[in-house]
C-alpha cells in the first residue's frame, strides 16, 4: 500500500523561484528511501510538503490517501520530520520537557504524555538525561533529542533532512543506528542527502533529484554510477568496483 | 557563560520541594510584603525561619555568597545612602557630610528587610522547578480569558531556553569580528552597530527556524494543562505562614 | 486522540510574532551581561534591546515580550542577571529600572512605526522611553536610599546619560535595517 502519493506537484515560491516542478512520487508503508540531489535541488522544498509547512501551488500531496492541505494537523502528526539544523527544533527548558511539547499539543492527558515521553527517550537511549538542559547535549545527542521530540507524536513516516551533517563519526553511527531500529520497527523512513556513503547499504529506494525535478527513481545498486553525473559523490567503494558496506560494522 | 544565575533550582527533598507551587508564591509575596513592617525583634525572627528553610532545602552556602557579592555591594551603597542622608543627632561629621545615629538605624533596617525578601525569594527559587512556576502562571491567568495563559507559559520556555544560545552566539559574533579588527574602530556608535545588527539578525533567523519545527509539531495553544497539586501539608503551612505575618504585622 | 487539539492549531503570523517576542525577550535578558568594550566604561546593551523590542516588535508584542520577561523574572524564573532571580530583584534599588522597561517599551512601540523608519519618530519614542524608565527608577532608587533628589539624579542618571545617548544613535540604524527582516508580508 502507499502510505505517501504525490500527484503533479508544484511549488513556486513567493518571490517567483520554482521550488519542484511537476513532481509524481508514490512511496509504499515501510519503506526506507533516499532522496539524494546537490545543494538546492528542491530536497528541503519536497519534504516540507509532506507534512503542509509548504502547500503546493499546483498538485495534490495524499498521505493514506487523505490530502495534506486538508487536514494539516492529522498530516503534522503522522509525518515528523527532523530539520536540517537540530539546534534550532528544540524547544523544551529540559530534555524532558522538550519531547513532552508535542504530545502536550495533541491534548493528550498527562499521564499518556508521560508515558510517550518516557518510550520515546528510552528509544533514542537519553533517559538518564531527562533532566538535562538541551544546550549542554552534545551534537548526535540534540538529533537524537529532536528525534525522540518526533517520536513521542506516534508518526508512522518520520521525515529526516540531512540527518549527518556536522556530526563525528560516532554521531553519524548513532543516528544511522537509530534510524535503521526505527525502520525495523516499522516507520517509513525518508532522508534527503547529498553525501550517499553513509546510507546506501541501507536504503531499498534512491531517488535524485535537480533543479526542483525527480530525475531518477531506483534500487541505490543500479543507480550508483550515474550519481557524479548529477552532482553527488558517488561512494568510495563503488568508485573502486567494490560492494558498498555498511557504516556500523 | 551559558547561564545567568547558578542560584537556580536544586533538586532535593525538603518540605519546601514538596509544597505546592501556587501556596510557595502566595508565602513569597506574603512574607515579602510583612517584611516591610517588621522592625529588629520580628526581623531577627524571620531570618532565623528563613535560615532554617534555606539550609534544610540544601542551599549551596559557597555558591550563594560568590553569586550574591554584587547584591553585597547594592547593600553597603544603601546602607551609605541612608546613614548619610536621614537627619538627626550626629554619630561622626566629616566637613559637609555627617553619618547620623537615626540614618544608620534607618539604613540597617532597610537593608534587613531587602535580605528577607532576597531571602525568601532564593528557598522559592532553589525548590520549584521552572515547569511548576509556568504551571502556576497558567492556573494564575486561566480566570482571565483575554489573556493567553498557554501562549505565555510557552514564552516563558522559550525565553529560558533561548539565554545560552544567544550568549554563543554573541560570543561567536564577537569573535568573528575581532578577528576582522573591529576593536581598531573607536566609533562606538559604529560598534553598537556592528554587533547587534548580525546577532539580532542570526536569532531571528533562528526563530524563523524554531516556528516551522513547532509547527511541524502541531503547535497549538489548546495544550494539555499542567500538573498541580496541593494537599494537607499545604494548608498547614499556610496557617504556619499567616501566623509568622501575624506575629510580625501586630 | 482528542479532537479540540487537532482542530486548532495556530495561524502562523501569530506564532511567528510569539516566538519573535519571545526571543527578543531572551536578548533583554542576556543583554544584562553583554557589553562592548569601549574606553573606560563598557556599554551594556540592556537597554538597548528595551528600544529595539518597541521599535522593532511594536507596541503590543513589544509591551507582551518585556512583561512575559518581568513576570518570569518574578517568579523566579532564571532571566535576571546577578545572583537574585525573582522578587528580591524589584525590591532592590534597581528594580524601579527595570519595572519601568514596561511602560517604556509600550510607549515607543506606539510613538515610533513599526513598518517604516522615521528618525524623528525613532528618536523621540527613544527619548520619552528613557525618560520613563529614569522616573520608575530614581523614584524607587530615592525611596529605598532616603537621598535628595540631586544626590539620587548624580548617582541614578548623570552617568548613564552619554552611554543612552550611544545606544540610541545607534538604535536607529540598527531597527531601519532589521525591520524588514521582521516585518515580512
Ligand atoms: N523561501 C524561499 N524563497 C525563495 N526561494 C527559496 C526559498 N526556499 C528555498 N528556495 C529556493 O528553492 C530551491 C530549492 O531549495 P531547497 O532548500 O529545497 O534545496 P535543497 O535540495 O534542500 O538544498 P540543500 O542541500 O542545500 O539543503 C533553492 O534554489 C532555493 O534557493
Ligand atoms: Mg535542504
Amino acid at each position: 500500500m502507499n502510505i505517501i502519493e504525490i500527484n503533479n506537484l508544484s511549488h513556486r515560491f513567493a518571490d517567483g523561484t520554482v521550488g519542484l516542478e511537476n513532481i509524481n512520487l508514490c512511496i509504499s508503508e515501510g519503506a526506507f528511501v533516499v532522496i539524494a540531489g546537490p545543494n538546492g535541488s528542491g530536497k528541503t522544498t519536497l519534504l516540507k510538503h509532506l507534512n503542509g509547512l509548504l502547500l503546493p501551488t499546483k498538485g495534490v500531496v495524499r498521505l493514506s490517501g487523505v490530502s495534506v492541505a486538508k487536514n494539516l494537523a492529522w498530516s503534522r502528526q503522522m509525518v515528523g520530520m527532523v530539520f536540517q539544523d537540530a539546534d534550532s527544533q528544540i524547544v523544551g527548558e529540559t530534555v524532558s520537557d522538550d519531547v513532552a511539547f508535542g504530545p502536550e499539543n495533541l491534548c493528550l492527558d498527562r499521564d499518556d504524555v508521560k508515558r510517550r515521553v518516557a518510550r520515546a527517550l528510552e528509544t533514542v537511549g537519553l533517559h538518564h538525561y531527562k533532566d538535562q538542559k538541551p544546550h549542554l547535549l552534545s551534537g548526535g545527542e540534540k538529533r537524537r533529542l529532536a528525534i525522540a521530540g518526533i517520536l513521542a507524536m506516534e508518526p508512522k513516516v518520520l521525515v529526516f533532512d540531512e540527518p549527518f551533517s556536522s556530526l563525528d563519526y560516532p554521531g553519524v553511527k548513532q543516528i544511522l543506528a537509530q534510524m535503521i531500529s526505527l525502520h525495523q520497527a516499522g516507520h517509513t523512513i525518508l532522508v534527503a542527502a547529498h553525501d550517499l556513503e553513509k546510507l546506501i547499504a541501507h536504503t531499498d529506494r534512491l531517488i535524485i533529484m535537480q533543479d526542483g525535478g525527480i530525475v531518477r527513481d531506483g534500487l541505490p545498486s543500479q543507480l550508483l554510477w550515474e550519481l557524479e553525473a548529477f552532482g553527488i559523490r558517488e561512494p568510495c567503494a563503488s568508485r573502486l568496483g567494490m560492494k558498498v558496506h555498511s557504516w556500523l560494522n | 557563560m551559558a547561564e545567568l544565575n547558578v542560584l537556580g533550582f536544586h533538586a532535593g527533598s525538603s518540605v519546601l520541594h514538596q509544597l505546592d507551587v501556587r501556596f510557595k508564591l502566595m508565602f513569597l509575596v506574603v512574607i515579602s510584603l510583612s517584611s516591610l513592617k517588621a522592625f529588629v525583634p520580628s526581623l531577627s525572627l524571620l531570618t532565623l525561619v528563613l535560615m532554617v528553610a534555606l539550609i534544610h532545602a540544601g542551599l549551596p552556602l559557597k555558591m550563594a555568597l560568590k553569586d550574591l557579592r554584587y547584591v553585597f555591594l547594592l547593600l553597603l551603597f544603601m546602607f551609605i545612602a541612608r546613614s548619610l542622608s536621614v537627619p538627626g543627632s550626629s554619630v561622626v561629621e566629616f566637613k559637609t557630610v555627617s553619618v547620623t545615629r537615626e540614618g544608620l538605624y534607618e539604613g540597617a533596617i532597610v537593608c534587613w528587610r531587602l535580605v528577607i525578601v532576597i531571602m525568601t525569594g532564593l528557598s522559592f527559587v532553589l525548590t520549584t522547578r521552572s515547569s511548576e512556576i509556568k504551571a502556576a502562571v497558567e492556573w494564575m491567568l486561566k480566570p482571565f480569558p483575554s489573556i493567553p495563559a498557554k501562549r505565555i507559559a510557552t514564552m516563558m520556555s522559550l525565553i529560558v531556553r533561548f539565554i545560552p544560545i544567544i550568549f554563543e552566539q554573541a560570543k561567536k559574533t564577537g569573535d568573528a569580528q575581532r578577528a576582522r579588527g573591529v576593536e581598531n574602530r573607536k566609533n562606538p556608535v559604529y560598534r553598537l552597530k556592528m554587533f547587534s545588527i548580525p546577532l539580532i539578525r542570526r536569532i531571528f533567523e533562528r526563530a524563523d527556524k524554531l516556528v516551522l519545527a513547532m509547527e511541524a509539531r502541531c503547535y497549538s495553544e489548546n495544550r494539555t494543562d499542567s500538573l498541580l497539586s496541593s494537599g494537607v501539608r499545604d494548608w498547614i503551612a499556610l496557617v504556619g505562614v499567616v501566623c509568622l505575618c501575624l506575629i510580625i504585622i501586630l | 486522540m482528542n479532537e479540540k487539539g487537532l482542530s486548532n492549531i495556530g495561524s502562523s503570523t501569530s506564532l511567528r510574532m510569539t516566538v519573535y517576542a519571545s526571543l527578543m525577550a531572551a536578548l533583554t535578558a542576556a543583554g544584562a551581561y553583554l557589553a562592548i568594550p569601549i574606553g573606560p566604561v563598557p556599554i551594556v546593551l540592556q537597554n538597548l534591546f528595551i528600544f529595539l523590542s518597541g521599535l522593532l516588535l511594536g507596541s503590543g508584542w513589544g509591551t507582551a515580550s518585556v512583561g512575559v520577561y518581568l513576570l518570569a523574572g518574578f517568579l523566579g524564573l532564571p532571566v535576571f542577571a546577578g545572583g537574585v532571580g525573582g522578587i528580591g530583584r524589584f525590591a532592590g534599588p534597581t528594580g524601579g529600572y527595570l519595572l519601568g522597561f514596561l511602560p517604556a517599551v509600550c510607549v515607543i512601540g506606539f510613538i515610533s512605526n513599526v513598518s517604516k523608519t522615521n528618525v524623528v519618530r525613532d528618536l523621540l519614542a527613544m527619548v520619552c522611553g528613557s525618560l520613563i524608565i529614569y522616573a520608575c527608577g530614581l523614584s524607587w532608587l530615592k525611596i529605598l536610599t532616603g537621598m535628595t533628589l540631586g544626590k539620587t539624579l548624580a548617582v541614578g542618571m548623570y552617568p548613564f546619560l552619554p552611554g543612552d545617548a550611544l545606544k540610541m544613535a545607534a538604535a536607529v540604524p540598527i531597527a531601519k535595517a532589521l525591520r524588514p527582516v521582521i516585518n515580512r508580508e
